[in-house]
């Protein structure tokens, strides 16, 4: 009987049903459960046979809620502080009256007219612009992670590097020690732009390491694009922008020729991403335009450089002026102030 | 003593082989862990009362309002066999509040699916689901989306299994007729 397996999903399925369930069950959540508040500490006596002890038990609750208000303050430890700037933001779907908390795995929204501010545990702040949702994911000593799920999000970090992450649809931007925006699109598309220190864009092992007065874009499709500074030329831009999404193989081709002739010295930073990018036949050109601008190291051999080899591309890259690979990969050491 | 659980009636397990009523007790004194079992063994079916009713974008936040709700009021809870059908009562009191308070602020589209004409079907079948009566538009939710079979269905909502057999049979006929799939 066909209605069967409306009632029990492992017997013979009807198609009809089948085809709904594939199609509805888009629809299903992986939400995680909700951060809760510590609530039941002095919460009330569960026996009120002694009427006396009313006074006491209020007192002792209050004390009780101190400690945890101090505690929940002082340690900040599951939530972060989140305050109102313009309009109506909401937590969840509360509404957000001047300050408030947002527990991981809640929901920060700003509509076309709001805006808020998040203390980002004690390490910075993270400004949400308009039309927004972002997420606490986790907080704890040392680590500290939101979801753009769309909208901007203004980022000022001054912990050390590594601490503070971004998830976005495409990619996961890791601060360094910066100050960045970074903007998700409805679509899952995005672009980072950083104003000071530097961010690693990442997804699915693409990375872009993205210096101060350099954006990359990010697309579902493929992840985070090469970085580029924000004031190379626009010809460039634009055609690396289609290098790294277009579709035709003829167009992108022109493209990556049009990014080899236009690049400056400065671009380099753009052209060593562009190394790994390129397929075998494009990397030769790819290799020469960067040399042209910053000389390969004399301690890596070109062939090195061909089959990717993580080494010569590091040390190619610390040439490049931009503060060394290691650190660049491990987020360790000093703040590079040595670099702008 | 009105506060009080009462714990002697019930037998009903959860999917971790901890009583229900162990586990609303846990959750009664603090216990996180046994908050996040119920939360697992609970919350499609609060996400589809849910779904059923309000914007999918904020169906998420909701969820999470609701065990919230939960939480905090559990020690009113005074038949831990009846904690399907309270959970399921904050949820559709939510959906009710959020939708007064959506009245009084900018109306927004219901649903903003995107150009893909699969998603765009999606978001037309739910409405055609959120159009049916309560009771078959909840099962129906809890059994297309959520992927529920008919006996977690009951044994989540508190529902009589046949109830649900019977939401389920004549939702789904009439989705049917209402999708143009009856011959």
């Amino acid at each position: 009987m066909k209605d069967d397996y409306l009632w029990d999903p492992s017997s013979a399925p009807d198609p009809e049903v089948e085809r709904l369930e594939r199609m509805l069950g888009r629809l299903r959540s992986n939400a995680p459960a909700p951060d809760l508040p510590g609530r039941f500490a002095g919460k009330g006596p569960r026996y009120t046979s002694a009427r006396f002890l009313v006074p006491t038990l209020a007192a002792a609750a209050s004390i009780v809620a101190m400690i945890g208000l101090t505690w929940q303050t002082t340690r900040g430890i599951r939530s972060w502080e989140v305050s109102r700037m313009t309009g109506q933001p909401r937590i969840g779907s509360a509404p957000l009256a001047g300050t408030g908390r947002l527990g991981v795995g809640q929901t920060l929204v700003t509509d076309a007219a709001s805006r808020a501010r998040l203390d980002v545990s004690t390490i910075g702040q993270a400004t949400v612009d308009t039309d927004s949702r972002v997420r606490l994911v986790d907080t704890r000593e040392g680590h500290h992670k939101l979801a753009l799920e769309r909208g901007t999000l203004h980022a000022f970090i001054t912990a050390p590097p590594g601490q503070f992450v971004v998830d976005t649809p495409s990619a996961t931007a890791t601060d360094l020690g910066c100050v960045y925006t970074l903007h998700v699109d409805e679509d899952g598309t995005g672009m980072l732009s950083v104003t000071a220190g530097w961010v690693a864009f990442e997804f699915n092992g693409r990375e872009s390491f993205v210096p101060a007065g350099a954006s990359a874009r990010t697309d579902p499709r493929i992840g985070p694009g090469t970085p580029r500074y924000d004031d190379a030329a626009l010809e460039l831009q634009a055609a690396l922008d289609d290098f790294d999404y277009g579709a035709d193989a003829t167009a992108k081709a022109r493209d990556l020729q049009l990014v080899l002739s236009s690049a400056t010295p400065r671009d380099a930073m753009t052209l060593w991403h562009l190394i790994a990018r390129v397929s075998p036949a494009d990397r030769t050109a790819v290799i020469d335009a960067l040399d042209a601008r910053v000389p390969m190291p004399a301690s890596i051999t070109r062939e090195a450089v061909m089959r990717l080899d993580k080494a010569a591309l590091d040390q190619w890259w610390d040439a490049l002026g931009l503060r060394d690979a290691g650190w660049w990969r491990k987020w360790k050491g000093p703040y590079p102030a040595d670099v702008k | 003593m009105e506060h009080v659980l009462n714990l002697v009636a019930v037998h009903r397990v959860t999917d971790g082989g901890v009583s229900l009523s162990g586990t609303i007790r846990a959750v009664a004194n603090g216990d996180r862990d046994a908050f996040s079992r119920l939360y697992a063994d609970y919350s499609r079916m609060v996400h589809a009362v849910l779904l059923g009713r309000v914007p999918r974008r904020d169906v998420d936040d909701l969820v999470q309002d609701v065990f919230v709700t939960a939480y905090t009021r559990i020690r009113e809870l005074r038949e831990p066999a009846a904690f399907g059908g309270w959970i399921a009562t904050i949820a559709r009191n939510r959906a009710t509040d959020y939708l007064r308070q959506s009245r009084e602020q900018v109306e927004l589209p219901d649903e903003l699916p995107g150009g893909d004409p699969i998603e765009a079907e999606t978001f037309a079948v739910l409405e055609v689901i959120r159009g049916l009566p309560e009771a078959y538009r909840d099962t129906l939710l809890m059994r297309l989306v959520e992927g529920m079979s008919g006996q977690e269905i009951a044994d989540r909502t508190g529902l009589a299994p046949g109830s649900v057999r019977v939401n389920l049979h004549r939702g789904m006929k009439l989705l049917r007729e209402k999708l143009g799939l009856e011959t």
